[in-house]
């Protein structure tokens, strides 16, 4: 066990350091002069003195390499640079917005949970019933539905019709302002691990071990509740948190038609403004998320599933 | 497979109802304040710091009415005395300025030469990323409490107009922490600042122009278009910037709202490659520049509000605006003659122009971060292709338009500039039309003529004499064609009919004023 939880963290190396190369990489990727680009007077054209100054300053006409050994060194501190913008820490920007994205992300996450695991067992238990029906007719519903859209109709109906929710904004440790943006976020996620639950309870309650307990005479809430969930759990829980990893990658839609100032937020000002070493932190910081998700998923599978716990 | 017990499909559902109902049971209205307050939606606000010599941060600082300058304009581009009362020449290179002196700081302290002194010195500072836009000054000095001397290093006409950006916002010397604590001479002091989520403000009761109609503001920063529009029908605020053109009717309609629209300096070119066969061919040029019909552009792709035909460089309203009245007229048997003059026949039959017999396609680039671009170049292709003129439209990233202009790689491409970000013609023109200059790089443009004119008009002091030389360059460029003008955008303020005292300016930069009042 130790063992491939070291060979986990291994292989994972080199997909960081390519990440980050990829990432550095970008500015010299995209077209148009960096300095340039970040002084663009909002009028239009951009002061040529200001702008060799500017190169000078941040060591942009030094060689590729060594940009990105200097930006490596520091990210392996810590530290990812200056925004070209505000001149403050990209780490720390990074960090104050993941804190909000964090938040819109577990409450999506909660909600996701909250309405797709009982509607995914319903409609397993009653599969092919009208409340099946039912319950696939709403995840196909989910799935399909743009979320901006859903974000819009949210609005609509619950600030501009009902008038009981704020249509937008981020108040921290407000609620109100949370549950706009986490439904809106959280239904098509929910569609998806709805019918996860719904095909993988199916899947278990057709297995042997259950007809034997059936036939051993338990109730059919023993079988469900103590012998298949348990079982049906496992892709779910894999699919789960991965969705849970894309949701800490902050959802650049959600946070921008909601005004939540969250990592996506962060990433799309950053790109609109060109602000070079916040979009490389961004892309860093949230491959390392992923890559942490990731391994925790699959360590976590493998305390799940003893099968595949002892074939390690 | 029969399912026995049916409770767990009961606490399914009461745990979902409770959920429902637990949401419904909240009451987000706060309750009513005894004091006047405004919300207003914006778009962008500043970034981390408040500081208004640092990069554009003054441009929101003085949107949101904390921060005032020297001098500003008015709501038809005119020069005005602000916290100046009145300036002088005294000889070519120096300029004395006198100071109001009924002017105090959000801390009471009261405005002086040694404040107006230290935040012009702030932004002079090499250390000052903008520092280089300001190095025509020479020195600055204090006269008396109330006056002060500017000294140039050589003659230079935008002088006065420069100290109207925002970037020289005059701030209390006693200030300990501008970036986090700004203390200016606006309507509004500020009170708290949470960064892209809200800025609140309170009334500055000694506002030098009178007591501000409002005794509490707040700023919310909202980047989506229709979340702000939802924000102000919701009630959540009185007032939103940059409401959607194509909403603007339902807003109207619903009796609730003002929606007021104001043209900006902010004007879309179609850039032309004019090193480059076809377009190097003048009469081509010509065809496109009166062949393209403003209004329907504004019309089609602007829902008729969010921008105005531009029939010149400047909107109408400047006094530096020249404009060419042929713009208006679309006489397309006049235009089809002309191109079929110059060697554009369709030769073939096949609906589109050939050039001396070789058949043609011009490429149109543009890009997406300005929403007005990209449906506004589609309607240009339309135009072009009933001329005849085969055309294609490439959106790609505004870096890679650069590029592809920087070698002369293009053959039009639809771009948007603030043309007077300070209300003198210098900015722009010696950016476009002098032959070094970036943009002029771009187009391939230069003339000698143009050259001369645009160094004499930095270097002239009268003003009537500076209308002339810009009038003339105006009139090469309506002649040699490098770029032609299509529109100014318009920008577009909803607001609840509670609020009064609303005015918008050209400039873009005054927003918030003292005269804003909300009935309740």
């Amino acid at each position: 066990m130790h063992n491939y939880i070291i060979k986990r963290i291994l292989i994972t190396l080199p997909i960081l350091f390519l990440i980050s190369l990829i990432s550095f990489s970008l500015v010299f990727i995209t077209p148009g002069d960096t300095a340039q680009i970040a002084l663009q007077n909002p009028s239009g054209g951009a002061d040529e003195k200001t702008v060799e100054a500017f190169r000078e300053q941040h060591g942009l006409n030094d060689p590729f390499y060594v940009q990105y050994i200097r930006w490596l060194g520091n990210a392996l501190q810590g530290n990812l640079g200056k925004s070209y913008m505000t001149n403050s820490s990209v780490t720390d920007s990074i960090l104050k917005a993941f804190q909000v994205t964090v938040v819109l992300a577990a409450v999506s996450m909660a909600i996701s949970l909250i309405i797709a695991i009982p509607l995914g067992m319903l409609a397993a238990l009653y599969k092919g019933t009208f409340l099946d029906d039912v319950c696939r007719f709403f995840s196909l519903i989910g799935v399909s539905m743009p979320n901006f859209w859903e974000a819009y109709i949210l609005m609509i109906v619950f600030a501009l019709i009902l008038k009981i929710l704020p249509s937008s904004g981020y108040v921290p440790n407000n609620w109100k302002y949370i549950i706009l943006p986490s439904v809106a976020l959280g239904t098509g996620y929910a569609a998806i691990t709805m019918r996860l639950m719904r095909n993988s309870l199916l899947d278990v309650l057709n297995q042997d071990y259950i007809m034997s307990a059936r036939a051993k005479g338990l109730s059919e809430i023993t079988v469900v509740f103590r012998h298949a969930l348990k079982n049906a759990f496992i892709p779910v829980i894999t699919i789960a948190g991965l969705n849970f990893g894309y949701l800490l990658n902050g959802s650049v839609i959600i946070e921008t038609i909601f005004a939540w100032p969250g990592i996506g937020n962060l990433l799309v000002s950053a790109i609109l403004d060109k602000d070079y070493p916040v979009i490389q932190g961004c892309i860093l910081f949230i491959a390392v998320i992923f890559l942490v998700i990731n391994f925790l998923v699959d360590i976590s599978y493998t305390y799940l599933n003893p099968k595949i716990r002892d074939n390690i | 497979m029969k399912f026995k017990s049916q409770s767990c499909v009961y606490i399914t559902i009461l745990v979902l109802l409770l959920a429902v109902v637990s949401s419904m049971c909240i009451n987000p209205n706060e309750p009513p304040a005894s004091e006047s307050h405004l919300r207003v939606a914006l778009a962008y606000g500043p970034d981390k710091t408040l500081d208004p010599a640092e990069k554009w941060t003054g441009w929101y600082m003085r949107e949101v009415g904390v921060y005032e300058t020297l001098f500003s304009h008015d709501e038809n581009m005119n020069l005005v005395p602000e916290l100046a009362k009145s300036y002088e020449k005294m000889t070519d290179t120096e300029w004395s300025i006198q100071l109001r002196d009924n002017v105090y700081f959000h801390d009471g302290k009261k405005m002086t030469a040694d404040d107006v002194i230290f935040s012009i010195k702030r932004v002079l500072d090499p250390k000052n990323s903008r520092s280089s836009e300001y190095d025509f000054i020479e020195s600055i000095e204090k006269q008396s409490e109330n006056e002060i001397k500017i000294k140039t290093k050589k003659i230079y006409a935008p002088t006065i107009a420069s100290l109207s950006d925002p970037l020289v916002s005059i701030i209390s010397s006693d200030a300990t922490d501008i970036a986090k604590k700004p203390v200016g001479t606006g309507p509004f002091k500020f009170k708290n600042f949470v960064e892209s989520v809200s800025l609140d403000l309170v009334q500055h009761p000694d506002y030098w122009k009178g007591k501000p109609g409002v005794d509490k503001l707040t700023i919310y920063f909202i980047p989506d278009g229709t979340s702000r529009l939802f924000k102000l029908e919701a009630g959540e605020v009185d007032m939103a910037m940059g409401i959607p053109q194509s909403e603007v009717e339902t807003l109207k309609k619903s009796g609730k709202y003002t929606v007021d629209s104001k043209e900006t300096l902010r004007t879309y070119f179609l850039y032309l490659n004019t090193k480059k066969e076809p377009l190097n061919n003048i009469a081509l040029r010509k065809a496109i520049n009166y062949g393209i019909n403003r209004s329907q552009i504004v019309e089609k792709a602007l829902d008729g509000i969010g921008g105005t035909p531009a029939l010149g460089i400047f909107p109408a309203s400047m006094e530096w605006s020249y404009a060419d009245p042929k713009l208006n007229e679309n006489n397309e048997k006049e235009i089809r003659e002309l191109l079929e003059g110059a060697g554009f026949k369709d030769t073939d039959n096949d609906g589109y122009l050939e050039y001396n017999g070789k058949k043609f396609e011009l490429g149109l680039l543009t890009y997406t971060s300005r929403p007005q671009l990209k449906p506004s170049a589609e309607v240009i292709i339309t135009q072009l292709e009933k001329l005849g003129i085969k055309s294609k439209l490439t959106i790609l990233q505004s870096g890679a338009i650069e590029n592809k202009m920087a070698v002369g790689d293009y053959d039009m491409a639809l771009y948007a500039w603030g043309v007077a970000p300070v209300g003198d013609p210098d900015y722009f023109i010696s950016k476009h039309f002098l032959s070094t200059s970036s943009e002029a790089k771009k187009t391939g443009f230069s003339n000698k003529r143009a050259d001369e004119l645009v160094k004499m008009g930095v270097e002239t002091l009268d003003k009537d004499k500076r209308k002339e030389y810009y009038k003339e360059i105006q009139q090469i460029v309506t002649h040699e064609i490098p770029e032609i003008c299509v529109f100014h955008q318009n920008s577009i303020l909803g607001a609840s009919n509670k609020v009064k005292g609303i005015q918008q300016y050209p400039s873009e930069v005054t927003i918030i004023t003292h005269r804003l009042s909300i009935e309740e």
